[in-house]
């Protein structure tokens, strides 16, 4: 028993381990997602600025606020699309 | 030379609103004209950590409406009155300001100060995009710690897509423990720089006077007696392009023969 703790390894530090995983976690992470991988480009740029009037459009009649008080902004996120509204009332 | 910062680390509590109270008020001592810019819209921070929360009017939100110019909206630091906060507000959300706000906001403050320092909320979305809209330099935080270090790697690569180049963005790694780091028990800062690729501007210990400082509402650099402090300094010092080696960093983190004997004196008192 004696020598079998002897012969026992020496355990790997939490350090060397977390240099391991560190190395396999960031490979892949930074990789960036265009939204040409999903709809054409042009498309897309050209649709916001009409898709921003129909919500603004939308918001200020459902909220009954002035189509001024609507603020829409259409944003891409890494390979989403994100729609942002905010209303104010006076 | 840049002077418009963001500091910014994707993983919440990890010390961004710490270091950008600090590093104010270490500009602010060297002389410099500094604002600081609360953009974490919601959740704020900075005005507790600076000790102002009780003296804020007017906030970001009141000026991205119209209501104050920026300068109206600016809070002074009770002792350094060349220090300057932009208050965010509570009951408003990050979507509320959208990068172009930012924009403009920063653009009316440039030509009044030598140093603008925006606090970035965490996370990647709405806030961040705000934060990082009209930064020159970026300063990712990050602790020793995987979650944090691979949440800095998705930040920075955001930072590249939105066109920093590889020299605006500076590393501060966060709550080191040296010992743990001597035990092999901790990644070190050449691990953590050669994961993330960018420049080191700043090791930071794990200690209690920060905690201490924070309660009081007084940043650790504004009580000269901190070992912290210097290294806030030296931070400061080298984003304004002075040279000071890391190292410098090392040596305060590291702790001399006398301040374990101070400490231990210290502890026994109480």
């Amino acid at each position: 028993m004696f020598f079998g703790f002897m012969r026992r390894r020496k355990k790997k530090g939490s350090r060397t381990e977390a240099k391991e995983r560190l190395e396999n976690m960031l490979s892949t992470r930074r990789r960036v997602v265009p939204i040409s991988n999903f709809i054409d480009e042009k498309h897309f740029r050209n649709s916001v600025s009409e898709m921003e009037n129909v919500v603004r459009e939308l918001a200020a009649k459902y909220f009954n606020v002035a189509k001024h008080n609507v603020r829409v902004e259409c944003e891409e996120h890494n390979g989403y699309v994100v729609i942002i509204t905010n209303i104010t009332f006076d | 030379m840049e002077k418009v910062f963001v500091v910014t680390s994707g993983k919440g509590g990890v010390g961004k609103t710490t270091l950008v109270a600090n590093l104010g008020c270490a500009l602010a001592k060297m002389g410099d004209k500094v604002c600081l810019i609360d953009a974490d819209v919601g959740l704020k921070n900075l005005d507790v950590v600076l000790g102002l929360e009780n003296r804020i009017i007017y906030t970001i939100i009141d000026v991205v409406n119209n209501r104050v110019k920026p300068e109206e909206a600016l809070v002074k630091h009770k002792i350094l009155k060349n220090l300057h906060l932009l208050p965010a507000s509570q009951i408003a959300t990050k979507e509320m300001i959208s990068p172009e706000d930012m924009k403009r906001i920063i653009h009316q403050l440039y030509p009044n100060f030598d140093y603008i320092i925006i606090d970035s909320p965490a996370g990647i979305e709405r806030g961040f995009r705000n934060a990082i809209a009209a930064a020159e330099q970026a300063i990712v935080i990050t602790t020793p710690e995987l979650p944090s270090i691979s949440d800095a790697d998705r930040v920075i690569g955001l930072l590249e897509n939105a066109g920093f180049e590889a020299q605006s963005v500076k590393l501060v790694i966060n709550r080191i423990k040296p010992k743990m780091v001597k035990r092999g028990e901790m990644l070190t800062k050449e691990d953590i720089a050669e994961a993330l690729a960018v420049n080191i501007v700043g090791l930071i210990p794990d200690t209690d006077e920060m905690v201490v400082a924070t309660n009081r509402g007084m940043p650790v650099v504004l009580n000269g007696n901190q070992n912290v402090s210097v290294i806030f300094e030296n931070i400061a010092k080298r984003l304004k392009g002075q040279p000071v080696p890391i190292e410098a960093d090392t040596i305060v983190t590291g702790g001399s023969f006398l301040d374990m004997i101070r400490k231990l004196f210290k502890g026994s008192r109480g």
